[in-house]
């Protein structure tokens, strides 16, 4: 991250600076900064809320239940992940960003994420279970996604709706190719 | 089907709210106590990735902004014919995996442009809906962590990526 964040600032100003733009620059940067605050104070409401709800559903045994009927599944993506309130979470964040619950998505992926590096003992490289539950989670797809139908229905669209199963499609393909350079790389490390 | 589907949609908030408040309560849980209990955590997490969200805004509008994007436009789009994506679609294929909003505002563009139900029309709009925002994501997932090295995270998210974009494309052309 340090090389990729360290090339996208370098490379923009020595393009601003070659297009002699440095002024539009420094006010695009800016700009982005106050847009970057108001994103995670919007961002901090919903989270807070979501974060409120799953404390009653992981405290009143609800999150446990949960858990158990989703375990087939999981155990497949996550063999080592013994953690049921963690395989619980990721199930939340997988189902919110399936139904197209965007941010809230990102509040449980964030737990998940959390509960991971706990597991992981905040370990600095990264453990097997971040690296798939990021893969699966990537490319997860939105069941409707309600803003391109909106787009497309807003340009004069004849069936708006028409993408939704090609990009259902799509998504499955991008998933299954995700999960399989997981799988590649967790058995090499066995090795 | 659509209107199932975007009713199923509309309903997941409210319905996972009434089980959890409903469960809880049927349970004779504090539900309030452990809402606010909650409620402060995730106030916490926000807090937390703030830096991450705003290094991350930065980075990408400085590749906007100066033209640079626009550069690797130009350097991309030649690779991208060999593999049958049309070079209308290169800028979206590029600025897609680190910026929603951003994406979006190209999706309008190509849709009105090129019209919805055209094949560069309905090849942005499923690219769109199929494809992740997969910088964004790393920087921001892996911010709430103590995680360094991100392993074959990164390989994982752009391939998966790589493999959406070029499936998006040869489905529409069915």
């Amino acid at each position: 991250m340090n090389y990729i964040w360290a090339i996208m600032l370098i490379v923009g100003v020595l393009f601003a600076a070659a297009k002699g733009e440095l002024a539009a620059f420094s006010d695009g940067l800016m700009a982005s900064c106050t847009e970057a605050i108001y994103f995670v104070l919007g961002l901090a409401g919903i989270m807070a809320v979501w974060a409120g709800l799953m404390n009653i559903a992981n405290k009143s045994g609800l999150l446990d239940i949960f858990a158990k009927l989703v375990k087939p599944f999981m155990r497949y993506l996550f063999p080592k992940e013994k953690n049921q309130d963690t395989l619980a979470m990721m199930i939340m964040s997988f189902t919110a960003n399936i139904f197209g619950a965007g941010n809230s998505a990102t509040v449980f992926s964030l737990k998940t994420m959390e509960m991971l590096d706990n597991e992981n003992a905040r370990s600095t490289i990264a453990s097997n279970e971040m690296c798939m539950f990021i893969a699966v989670n990537m490319s997860m797809v939105q069941l409707v996604p309600i803003t391109i139908i909106k787009i497309r229905s807003d340009a004069g669209s004849l069936d708006p709706g028409s993408i939704i199963i090609p990009s259902i499609i799509a998504g499955l393909i991008s998933m299954a190719a995700s999960i399989a350079v997981c799988k590649f790389f967790e058995r090499k490390d066995h090795v | 089907m659509t209107h199932v589907l975007s009713a199923i949609s509309i309903c997941f908030i409210p319905i996972v709210i009434t089980i959890i408040i409903g469960h809880g309560f049927f349970k004779r849980k504090p539900v309030y106590d452990y809402f606010i209990e909650g409620a402060k955590d995730g106030i916490k997490t926000a807090i937390e990735i703030l830096p991450y969200i705003i290094a991350i805004f930065i980075g990408i509008e400085s590749l906007v902004s100066s033209g640079a994007m626009e550069f690797l436009e130009n350097l991309f789009s030649p690779l991208l014919d060999i593999m049958g994506i049309p070079k209308e679609l290169t800028s979206l294929i590029l600025l897609r995996p680190v910026s929603g909003s951003g994406s979006l505002v190209l999706v309008e563009h190509i849709v009105s442009a090129y019209g919805p139900d055209s094949f560069l029309g309905r090849a942005a709009s499923v690219m769109a809906g199929s494809c992740e925002t997969v910088f964004y994501v790393l920087a921001v997932y892996f911010g709430v962590t103590a995680v360094k090295k991100i392993r074959h995270a990164f390989l994982a998210g752009i391939i998966g990526y790589i493999v959406g974009v070029v499936a998006s494309v040869w489905i529409c052309m069915l």
